[in-house]
């Protein structure tokens, strides 16, 4: 579903270039749930960001659904809309309430009718709990609930694939529960997902494969057992001894 | 006293009808401060929008140019005195215009180099993550500019562009200088007629005044609304 070959990515600092990302490759098939660790500085995010062209790669090839998306003439637009992001940060709408935040899309790219985007949000909303929040702002609700939205808000395009970056690290410990959940039903359901995280518990019980990121490269994957239990890359064992 | 000064209030609004100079100059002065404003506003979200995907790094040569451009025209715009540019406009550039339009087009054209920073830096007030929320939805950056950007962006602006509508309000007094009869004028005129200052200058400075104050008030409703989204 999401094939990458030879991803470089280099960023111009007022300091220099920095090459942040040295050559990934990795395969994606549908239903597989990747989750990327990986120390702070290590590419991780610009690796994620990247798959949907937030970040422009230097070199290398991004393909989805068969198609390479990182060449000139691709409607980039319409391939983001089968790619669900999800933000540290949630960057919901704040001018928008809860149902605009995630009806707007459908809508605007007249994917759904007005009255199909409601219902659907409707569910959606109602599968979290959060119904009673629909015609809230962003700014009158929790974190842990603003990312639930956000997870339905990406989810309300019907995307292939939904792409997390560090969705629990900017959230209070008590709420970072309540997001793990939703993102664990999505799982069940078989949603292809690529995770960026830090929640280990998440990794080993949710993951089909985890994909250890360091210095811009991919260090070593396997499945969450053997990664846990049996890390062959000795940074990735010093990287476990201090984050288990 | 009381005699004395009815007296020249009466001769100088009642007689002749000569009030009729303050209600024709402040319909004047309403006019070229609205047309102004759209087309200031207008011209300044365009040239905000250059500047910024100019530096966000759309450096194809039709935009270095459009850039360079504005550049210049906020610079000179910015660097010379409104009234300056009214005379320029009136007596040099549109000789055939009535000067009413020409008034417009030029505090309008004045008005938009405020306006294009203003908004520029509304808009960069806006976190990035919004515009990447927006695009990883699979709007197009047009979409996402007008529907998530610019509403916040105007948000954060809104007292800064309403000064700018108060300032431009004011400004309108220099039009005397290219034959228009504005509310100054106006008042200028009564002035002239009667050869009695006080009255007359005071009630324009009085219009004037109770103008921007119902701005002012305006502005707070406005915020109050834009507000909303705000409560917590």
């Amino acid at each position: 579903m999401i094939s990458v070959k030879n991803l470089h990515k280099t960023f111009n600092n007022l300091a220099g270039p920095v090459e942040v990302l040295k050559g990934i490759d990795i395969e994606i098939d549908q239903g597989e749930k990747v989750v990327v660790i990986g120390p702070s500085g290590s590419g991780k995010s610009t690796f994620l960001r990247c798959l949907n062209l937030l970040e422009t790669p230097t070199s290398g090839e991004i393909w989805f659904d068969g198609q390479q998306i990182n060449v000139p003439g691709v409607d980039i637009d319409k391939v983001r809309s089968h790619m669900g992001m999800v933000f540290q940060h949630f960057n919901l709408f704040p001018h928008l309430t809860v149902r605009e935040n995630i009806t707007l899309a459908p809508t605007l790219l007249k994917l759904q009718t007005k009255e199909e985007a409601n219902a659907n949000a409707e569910r959606l909303l109602t599968r979290i709990g959060l119904l009673d929040k629909i015609e809230s702002y962003p700014s009158q609700i929790s974190g842990g609930q603003k990312q639930r939205i956000a997870i339905v808000r990406a989810l309300a395009m019907n995307p292939k694939v939904m792409l997390f970056d560090e969705p629990t690290s900017a959230l209070d410990p008590e709420m970072v529960g309540e997001v793990l959940e939703v993102m664990k039903e999505l799982a069940e359901e078989g949603m292809t997902m690529v995770v960026v995280t830090h929640e280990m518990g998440f990794a080993r019980e949710v993951g089909t494969r985890v994909v250890f990121v360091d210095e811009g490269v991919i260090k070593e994957e396997n499945t969450p057992a053997e990664f846990f239990d049996h890390p062959q890359n000795p940074r990735l064992q010093d990287f476990l001894s201090k984050v288990l | 006293m009381w005699d004395y000064l009815s007296q020249h209030i009466y001769d100088d609004f009642i007689l002749k009808d000569r009030y009729m100079y303050l209600v024709k100059g402040l319909g004047n002065t309403l006019l070229i401060t609205v047309g102004a404003l759209l087309i200031g506003v207008l011209l300044g979200v365009l040239i905000a929008l250059v500047r910024i995907a100019y530096n966000n790094g759309v450096k194809s040569p039709v935009m270095r140019v459009l850039n360079a451009f504005c550049g210049l025209y906020l610079t000179v715009i910015r660097g010379t005195p409104m009234v300056v540019q009214l005379m320029i406009m009136y007596f040099a550039i549109w000789k055939s215009g009535r000067p009413v339009p020409v008034a417009i087009v030029s505090f309008g054209i004045n008005s938009g180099a405020y306006v294009a920073e203003v908004i520029r830096s509304g808009i960069q007030s806006v976190d990035r993550g919004q515009t990447e929320a927006g695009r990883s939805l699979g709007l197009s950056a047009k979409d996402t500019m007008i529907r998530i950007i610019l509403p916040q962006a105007f948000k954060n602006v809104a007292p800064a562009i309403f000064n700018e509508f108060i300032a431009l309000l004011k400004e309108t007094s220099v039009a005397g200088y290219v034959g228009i009869q504005d509310l100054t004028k106006g008042g200028d005129i009564i002035r002239s007629q009667t050869y009695d200052a006080f009255p007359p200058l005071i009630a324009v400075a009085l219009i004037y005044l109770v103008m921007v104050i119902g701005l002012t008030s305006i502005l707070g409703v406005i915020e109050r609304r834009m507000a909303k989204s705000d409560l917590r």
